[in-house]
């Protein structure tokens, strides 16, 4: 019989070389496509690139100074700040009493399920350019039924106010769902032993949703959000299908990028800006690998 | 158990065959010549020549495919007219100069481009060939001026016209001719329903068909904030009534685009709002035939462009009519395109770009180019002859509208001017602003613009 | 409390399948009742003429004609709707398989193997998700020109694998960890190679895990815009970036046509999420909540 027969632990690593073999294709793809252009990003936020071609200089912080100074900067990161803040709030709460209200047993659940969950995997933009048919504010269904029941009809897509009102209620729509199906999962790992207690110990409804199901639902639902909240940041194709991208109500981050390099065609700039979302990112990537990590440990100390 | 290896080794297999054969097929779409893959094989032993043309996808570009051939049959060429949709058109073409060599041997481009093209050495310099190539005599002065000179009234050419536009009115004809809104009309104003002759009774027009219980609206403007539309949509109210982009020779903005009389064209432009259909403040060139044709409204501001699609839709429905006139002030904005050559192709497709442009403007070629669908013509004579006058029903307003059109800025710097002029008209129109202090705002980040432009 | 619920659950299912109801109705009407002041609800398959378009009537002719119009061109473009679905196809299709294959041979080594700074690397790669493509678009086209890659299939396909591997090697990765290692183990002490370990005992178990991880990033890149837009693809659009073509189009925009393409662009997703419907979780989740 031989000793590795019964060992428990693997084998001590095996050498790092194959490992480094099997690794290597993947990340010299990302570090090709990824890394590289963020590094070439900084390079060109110090040049004066434009997009048709011609000579290229170095202008020094020059973008920088525009770019921090500009009324356009602060509004776009404004608008994306508040974009995400509300559509990620309104889609946790509407998501997490939907999933309330899915819990228990409902004749075709499975089906329910499945049909409240399409619309997060459809394509963005596609959808938006129909949702323009619906909110229109002339021939539009939404309006017309508004009218039906006598109810004043705002003019989603030129109303000042509305315009992000309007991309919140397409993007709350397509992504409620995600927040639902999060909630689920979080309302599900609760074991049924814990309300069995709470039973026994007679505490209320509203007692025992704020001291146990919510608590314990917290690290999913804070997973959620990160997640939500990054895809938020990066709001892009709504905004296009919807407003166009140089609507000062509407202008994302993104779409303020958009703006500077297409059809300003200043290159530097816009590398710039790219330059600060990057920075952004990485903030906000780190914060989510170390919420992971502890989800992770209180996930092994749970099991432990 | 066996098959599943299998089954994954085809997987591989079958990715990497599929990558090998795209990666063939990359090889065709990359060509040495300076041109988009031809579909149809030369069937001359000869290899054929390629003259790529881009252009915006709407039926003008079909017109020129069509016009093109027949250039391709006597010259043993073939020409190819690539459309581009109009939302990223101008987005596409100035990337696409960006390389070393462009897809592209022509391009119509928008007379704002100009500029742009010029000063980038991203057009080649017609300036020379253009009056050997036509007699300037027999183009239309103001599309000479708009479609093809910079700086404008220099004489320095850097496009020939192609497609020579304007913008007017669309009116429901059947309305106006109903004997019930006719006699209503009438008991109201104490004069017959006519075709509005100034905006004045545009404006009291629009009001009588406004009823908005029965879905029914007065006027549709362009107000689209995307690119041009709603500075190309104010930009004739604003010089009928005594307003401008810049004074004439100082070319300033400021006294000029913020007097008075632009306030009250601003002003009017906004009154008229009133009698748009609900969405009436944001509508782009497109969208904003919809309200026309879904039978809400009664007149349409739009470019004549999109008039003969409508007249076929609409046909005895429809009438057309130019821009009314405010005292004895009457101006149309301009629209259309010109032929432009790219630099960046090489010498030999140059030539042969050129050979097509100077066929294009010959008098008989345009004579046929005014009867493809979407075709206007820049040349004089035709503009003039009673036979295009009456060969459709928007011929004659659009031969009027020439007369009296208007352009915007074509420096390089225009889209920042046009996205300025298109917030603060915006603003202005929600109600955010006064007209004042819009146009204030504007003619000063118009300034800002024009002296900062690096060229 | 129950009555509560179903209240909750029957408007929620309302909100969410209303609008493709809506868009289903639509690709069967005529352009005229599509932008009709006065909504049509009602199909009804009697003669055209008596229900003329403009009339207060909810009822419309129902007309099969937008899904035959899409093989023709739309007035002023190029190809026809399947061309450029078939665009969609052939780069969703490569770049998935492109992302699982590399996905999969990646998170196998990071599973097994002691990788140094594996941690960072991971790290990495999921930061690679929070991205906003424009962000990078102008240094990916600047690289594209240098490599005559712009404008072709292959250069979008690329990109996307790329964008696509971190979800990639994420979902891969839960799921190889769950491959108990007993059988790798008694692979390798008989004498077998790492990569016939690989590919006979890994793949077959990870192939649920490798379908479902396609799935999404099949979806991802089918419904990908931005990057698509911006690279200038005139060779190789995409339909999302069609659509969004057709909104200033000369002839108004044919929402009959654009909403029939669209019943046949989502139809693949829809089919897909039935499939994958118990991997949701994990799969929009990144692999990090598993069920």
């Amino acid at each position: 019989m031989k000793r590795n027969e019964f060992r428990v632990r693997p084998r001590a690593a095996p050498s790092s070389l194959i490992g480094a073999g099997f690794v290597a294709p993947a990340l010299l793809l990302l570090v090709a496509m990824n890394l590289f252009p963020l590094i070439f990003n900084i390079y060109l936020s110090f040049t004066n690139a434009d997009l048709s071609g011609g000579p290229v200089k170095m202008v020094g912080g020059h973008n920088y100074t525009v770019l921090f100074n500009e009324a356009r900067y602060a509004n776009a990161l404004t608008v994306t700040g508040l974009f995400v803040l509300v559509s990620v709030s309104v889609e946790l709460v509407l998501g997490f009493v939907l999933a309330m209200a899915m819990r228990d047993r409902v004749p075709g659940k499975a089906v329910i399920l499945t049909v409240l969950l399409i619309p997060m995997m459809l394509c963005p933009v596609v959808l938006s350019l129909f949702w323009n048919l619906i909110l229109n504010g002339n021939y539009g269904i939404l309006n017309q039924l508004l009218a039906l029941v006598h109810l004043p009809q705002p003019q989603w897509l030129t109303d000042d106010d509305l315009k992000l009102v309007s991309i919140l209620f397409v993007d709350i729509w397509m992504w409620t769902p995600f927040m639902m199906l999060i909630s689920l999962a979080g309302l599900n790992s609760i074991p049924s032993y814990i309300y069995e207690a709470a039973e026994i110990d007679r505490a209320g409804r509203w007692m025992v949703f704020r001291s146990i199901t919510l608590p314990m639902c917290a690290p999913l639902l804070g997973l959620a959000v990160l997640l939500r909240a990054t895809d938020a940041l990066k709001q892009f194709d709504l905004v296009m299908a919807i407003t166009g991208p140089n609507d000062a109500s509407t202008q994302t981050l993104s779409a303020r990028i958009y703006q500077v390099v297409f059809r300003d065609y200043k290159v530097g700039l816009g590398s710039a800006y790219g330059v600060v979302i990057l920075v952004a990112v990485i903030a906000v990537a780190t914060i989510f690998v170390r919420y992971i990590e502890m989800l992770g440990r209180r996930q092994g100390k749970a099991e432990a | 158990m066996p098959t599943k290896p299998i089954v994954t080794f085809a997987i591989v297999a079958g990715a990497a065959c599929s990558l090998l054969f795209v990666l063939g097929c990359r090889q065709k779409e990359q060509p040495s010549e300076p041109a988009s893959g031809s579909s149809t094989a030369a069937t001359a032993p000869a290899p054929k020549k390629l003259l790529t043309i881009w252009w915006a996808q709407w039926a003008p570009a079909d017109g020129l495919q069509e016009l093109a051939n027949d250039f391709g049959r006597t010259e043993n060429v073939e020409v190819k007219v690539h459309q581009i949709p109009w939302a990223s058109f101008q987005d596409q073409v100035f990337q696409e100069f960006g390389k070393n060599q462009t897809a592209f041997d022509i391009v119509v481009g928008d007379s704002q481009w100009l500029g742009r093209g010029a000063t980038k050495g991203l057009y080649v310099d017609l300036t020379s060939w253009l009056p050997s190539a036509v007699d300037l005599k027999t183009l239309h002065p103001v599309a000479l001026k708009y479609l093809a000179e910079y700086p404008t009234g220099s004489e320095h050419y850097y496009g020939a016209p192609a497609e020579t536009d304007a913008m007017g009115w669309a009116y429901r004809k059947d309305w106006f001719e109903d004997p019930a809104e006719k006699a209503a009309f009438k008991k109201a104003f104490n004069r017959e329903l006519s075709v509005p002759q100034t905006w004045d009774e545009l404006k009291v027009v629009a009001e009588f068909f406004t009823r908005p219980d029965k879905k029914r609206y007065g006027d549709v403007l362009i107000t689209g904030r995307g690119y041009d539309d709603i500075v190309m949509g104010f930009e004739q109210v604003l010089y009928a009534f005594g307003g401008a982009w810049s004074a004439p020779k100082t070319l300033k903005v400021q006294g000029t685009l913020d007097s008075p009389d632009a306030v009250r064209a601003l002003d009017f432009f906004k009154s008229l709002l009133k009698y748009s259909p609900p969405g009436g403040s944001k509508l782009g060139y497109g969208e904003a035939l919809e309200p026309f044709v879904n039978d809400s409204t009664a007149m349409l501001m739009n470019y004549f462009a999109f008039f003969p699609d409508l007249a076929k839709k609409m046909s005895g429905k429809v009438g057309f009519f130019a821009m009314p006139k405010e005292g004895d002030r009457r101006f149309a904005s301009l629209g259309g395109q010109g032929f432009s050559i790219s630099n960046k192709t090489s010498s030999p497709q140059q030539d042969l770009a050129k050979k097509f442009i100077a066929w294009f403007l010959q008098s008989d070629t345009q004579k046929q180019w005014v009867r493809k669908p979407g075709g206007f013509t820049a040349n004089a004579e035709i503009l003039k002859s009673d036979a295009f006058r009456k060969a459709t029903p928007y011929n004659a307003a659009f031969a009027e509208s020439m007369d009296i059109a208007q352009d915007f800025w074509n420096v390089p710097a225009y889209n920042e001017l046009i996205a300025a002029s298109a917030q603060q008209l915006g603003e202005a129109l929600d109600g955010k602003k006064s007209s004042k202090d819009a146009l204030t705002q504007m003619a000063s980040e118009h300034e800002k613009i024009l002296q900062q432009a690096t060229p | 409390m129950r009555a509560v619920r179903t209240v909750l659950v029957v408007w929620f299912l309302l909100v969410a399948t209303l609008p493709l109801a809506w868009l289903a109705l639509t690709s069967v009407k005529t352009y005229q009742d599509t932008i009709s002041a006065h909504a049509k609800f009602v199909p009804w398959s009697g003669p055209l003429e008596s229900n003329p378009s403009g009339a207060d009537s909810v009822r419309f002719a129902a007309t099969l004609d937008a899904y035959r119009n899409l093989s023709k061109p739309v007035a002023g473009t190029p190809n026809d709707f399947y061309h450029y679905l078939g665009n969609s196809i052939v780069i969703g299709v490569l770049s998935t398989l492109a992302a699982v294959c590399l996905g999969t041979i990646c998170a196998y080594g990071f599973s097994r193997f002691r990788i140094p700074g594996s941690k960072d690397w991971l790290f990495f790669i999921l930061s690679t998700r929070f991205l906003p493509p424009l962000a990078v678009v102008v240094p990916v086209l600047v690289m594209y020109r240098w490599f005559a890659l712009e404008n072709t299939h292959l250069g979008l396909v690329l990109l996307y694998t790329s964008f696509n591997l971190s979800l990639a090697v994420w979902l891969m990765k839960g799921f190889v960890d769950e491959i108990p290692r007993a059988f790798e183990e008694a692979a390798l002490v008989d004498g077998y190679s790492v990569l016939h370990t690989f590919f006979r005992i890994i793949v077959p178990q990870a192939s649920t895990g490798m379908a479902v991880t396609g799935v999404f990033c099949l979806i991802s890149s089918w419904n990908e815009f931005g990057f698509a837009m911006t690279l200038n693809n005139y060779e190789a659009q995409t339909v999302p970036v069609y659509f969004a073509g057709l909104q200033g189009n000369i002839e108004g925009v044919p929402w009959p046509r654009i909403a029939a393409g669209m019943m046949i662009f989502v139809g693949p997703i829809v089919l897909f999420t039935v499939l994958v419907r118990r991997h949701l979780l994990r799969g929009v989740t990144f692999g990090t909540i598993k069920q």
